[in-house]
């Protein structure tokens, strides 16, 4: 099917978890997120251009620009080109706005780094950090043509190749033909629809929906798991009150809606032998931490002792997929203080039991089979998109109401060799509803990112302080803020 | 680089001041990966531009109803509905200033509304209808309310002391109407000023003592 404006032009429907990030759009929340890559020099415009321009052209998902139909919003192929530009605005501005057909990311650089945002609808972490991976490796060939030529390599991930980006996850890798004029398959459909996940996949990209589960920072995370279990469940949280009161983060919010963001930079190996001797995974260690400077900088956490986070989940390690699209699912999971033993590692320790029988494929695979059986409901699909944005605005805002902080971590990065001696610290960004970790590390470098829609940084500082008492070396990088700040650098 | 020994960490920028905790830090200043962008708006300014626009509007818009006599025809349902808004308006902007102290805005709200109200009574010819029904019915409601939000919310004593006595010495002003001889009616005062001496004397009763304590506060010379 195409869509005719005067040229026949390609479509694909957005899956669920795109259309709530639409639907969960807020002034101080554009569900926007940044990776950037800092150099050992400078970045060069002019080459960083012509690397986008050839990076671009091997993906056609990004040339989408977003359209809104009647039931659903759809990606639309377009004939703009991306053009790099100096880091501007604040971190995390909003891209996509009502109407204005613009594309869905943005590239740039400031001093040493090169910086990728992009609308949450349009990829998924993992999907970007293919997309910045090939830039990056593409203005490294260009900036050092002596060196073999590292173009088409992959990059992220063991799962990779050249050619992801293409229309559909069916070129066998290393075809790396040219890219057809399309748009890629959604993931989730393709897995989770009917189909055993062990059968080949389709021979045509399948461009039905798939589900919502939200992203790092998206509110609609809650509970995949409860939210599977059906909608009479949900409507029944409305009505009563959870037996343990969860806590959430209040402040003052930023002077112009910006994202708060603050990078900790440190040396990854100190951080990992700490969660090591605690017993727990990064992720998990990092979480626990992240409820102990809540706890601390709220002082008294009053009736509400319990803090959860809700953490994304990359599907592609489980459910192969070269699709840059949104691909993953979030897993709740939470700690009530004053039950037990309350010190990081016993926390720690805590929610992993929760956390690593939720992130078994079988568990992921069942969750999200429901949730496409619900999605697939006629009911559900033929109600008006206005309408639809409506309820997921409610669903959101109820999940919401059930989260203290999120944690979303990218693990470690390795770029092709030839690259990777140019390319120090990495890191992340992602607009926030409420107080929020990135973790990423390269080159031995553990960045967490904290970005929150608040000025309040004594949750940071408690996290900070908590990471220096254990005798790890803590960098602190933060963006200027309030007008107070912002005057203070104008001096 | 910088470094806050508070914190015990370095910092890139020129923070004159730990961005985490605010103590003083000390170091020579490195270039931050993150550049300053200045600030699109500040919602603080913005609110503060609205609040006192809005004011000066309502304010003029009031003194402008002296220079229209009340007998041009046609005026009378322009100029009421006009009133109803701004007055409406002008309620809204100190409801959101005194958000934070219930018996404070009620104070604001009981004043506000009663002298409008006398101020449109005026204005069309004093029919007298303000100081017979309006204010008397005013005051007694938020008495009633006062006393049911202290309860319910379970407010301190010592923060709305104050200004709950000031609530109930305004439900007292209709005595006086009464005493003037301004009503065409008596029942709405006379029911607003019993209902203001029986809710003071309990005050008395229960927290005089507090009151004093309060009023010793805030009056010190």
């Amino acid at each position: 099917m195409t869509r005719g404006d005067g040229t026949r032009r390609n479509w694909v429907r957005l899956d669920n978890a795109s259309n709530i990030f639409l639907a969960a759009r807020s002034d101080s929340d554009p569900k926007v997120f940044r990776i950037s890559a800092e150099m050992d020099h400078d970045v060069d415009p002019v080459l960083l251009q012509q690397a986008l321009d050839a990076t671009y052209d091997r993906y056609p998902l990004y040339h989408a620009v977003l359209r809104r139909g009647v039931f659903w919003y759809y990606l639309q192929d377009s004939d703009l080109r991306p053009r790099v530009t100096g880091d501007r605005q604040h971190t995390c501005a909003p891209i996509y706005q009502a109407d204005r057909r613009n594309l869905l990311f943005r590239v740039m650089h400031h001093r040493q780094r090169i910086i990728l945002e992009i609308f949450h609808a349009l990829s998924d972490g993992t999907g970007a950090l293919w997309f910045l991976t090939d830039l990056v490796t593409a203005y490294v060939s260009l900036r050092h043509p002596e060196q073999p030529s590292t173009q088409g390599e992959s990059g992220a991930g063991s799962d990779a190749h050249a050619d992801r980006g293409q229309l559909d996850a069916r070129t066998p890798a290393g075809e790396g033909a040219e890219p057809t004029h399309g748009l890629v398959a959604d993931s989730f459909a393709h897995y989770f629809r009917r189909r055993r996940r062990h059968e080949a996949p389709a021979s045509e990209p399948d461009f039905s929906t798939g589900p919502g589960p939200a992203a790092p920072g998206s509110g609609v995370v809650g509970g995949r798991a409860r939210f599977a279990r059906g909608i009479p469940r949900r409507i029944g949280r409305f009505f009563h009150l959870p037996e343990r009161k969860v806590y959430r983060v209040r402040g003052t919010r930023t002077p112009d809606n910006r994202t708060r963001a603050v990078e900790l930079t440190m040396p990854a190996h100190d951080v990992l032998n700490l969660a090591r001797a605690a017993e727990v995974p990064l992720t998990m260690f990092l979480t626990a931490l992240f409820f102990e400077s809540i706890r601390a900088s709220a002082g008294d956490l009053g009736k509400a002792r319990t803090l959860s986070a809700s953490a994304p989940v990359n599907l592609r390690q489980f459910f192969p997929s070269t699709s840059p699209r949104n691909f993953f699912a979030t897993v709740r999971v939470d700690h009530t203080y004053g039950e037990g033993a309350d010190d990081v590692g016993s926390i720690g320790r805590q929610l992993d039991a929760q956390f690593s029988p939720k992130v078994s494929p079988e568990a992921l695979e069942k969750t999200l089979r429901q949730f496409i059986r619900l999605e697939g409901l006629f009911v559900l699909r033929v109600i008006p998109r206005p309408l639809k944005d409506v309820i997921l605005r409610l669903v959101n805002w109820g999940n919401n109401r059930g989260l203290s902080i999120a944690v979303s971590n990218l693990g470690r990065v390795s770029l092709p060799d030839s690259v990777d001696e140019h390319v120090g610290r990495m890191s992340f960004h992602v607009s926030a509803a409420r107080p929020q970790i990135c973790v990423m590390s390269h080159a031995g470098v553990l960045t967490i990112s904290f970005t929150s829609p608040c000025v309040e940084t004594d949750h940071i500082k408690e996290f900070a302080r908590l990471l220096t008492d254990r005798g790890v070396a803590v960098t602190v990088a933060a963006a200027r803020v309030t007008e107070e700040e912002l005057a203070e650098a104008a001096l | 680089m910088r470094r806050c020994d508070a914190c015990a960490v370095d910092i890139e920028g020129a923070w004159v001041r730990c961005p985490l905790c605010g103590t003083a830090v000390a170091g020579e200043a490195t270039p931050s990966p993150l550049p300053s962008i200045p600030l699109t708006f500040s919602r603080r300014r913005v609110v503060r531009v609205l609040f006192f626009t809005s004011l000066a509007v309502i304010l003029a818009s009031f003194a402008a109803q002296l220079l229209f006599s009340h007998e041009l025809t046609g005026l009378g349902m322009i100029r009421s509905v006009w009133l109803g808004l701004s007055a409406m308006w002008l309620v809204v902007l100190m409801a959101v200033r005194k958000r934070r102290n219930l018996a404070k805005s009620t104070v604001y709200l009981v004043v506000i509304v009663g002298l409008i109200c006398v101020y449109w009574d005026y204005l069309s010819g004093w029919p007298g209808w303000s100081v017979t029904y309006a204010i008397p019915i005013l005051c007694a409601s938020s008495i009633v309310a006062l006393l049911i939000t202290v309860r319910l919310m379970r407010i301190e004593t010592s923060e709305h002391v104050v200004y709950s006595v000031l609530t109930v010495l305004l439900g007292l002003a209709p005595i006086g109407f009464l005493a003037f001889g301004w009503v065409t009616n008596a029942l709405p005062s006379i029911i607003c000023g019993g209902l203001s001496l029986i809710v003071l004397a309990l005050l008395q009763l229960v927290g005089g003592r507090t009151v004093r304590h309060e009023l010793g506060k805030r009056l010190h010379v």
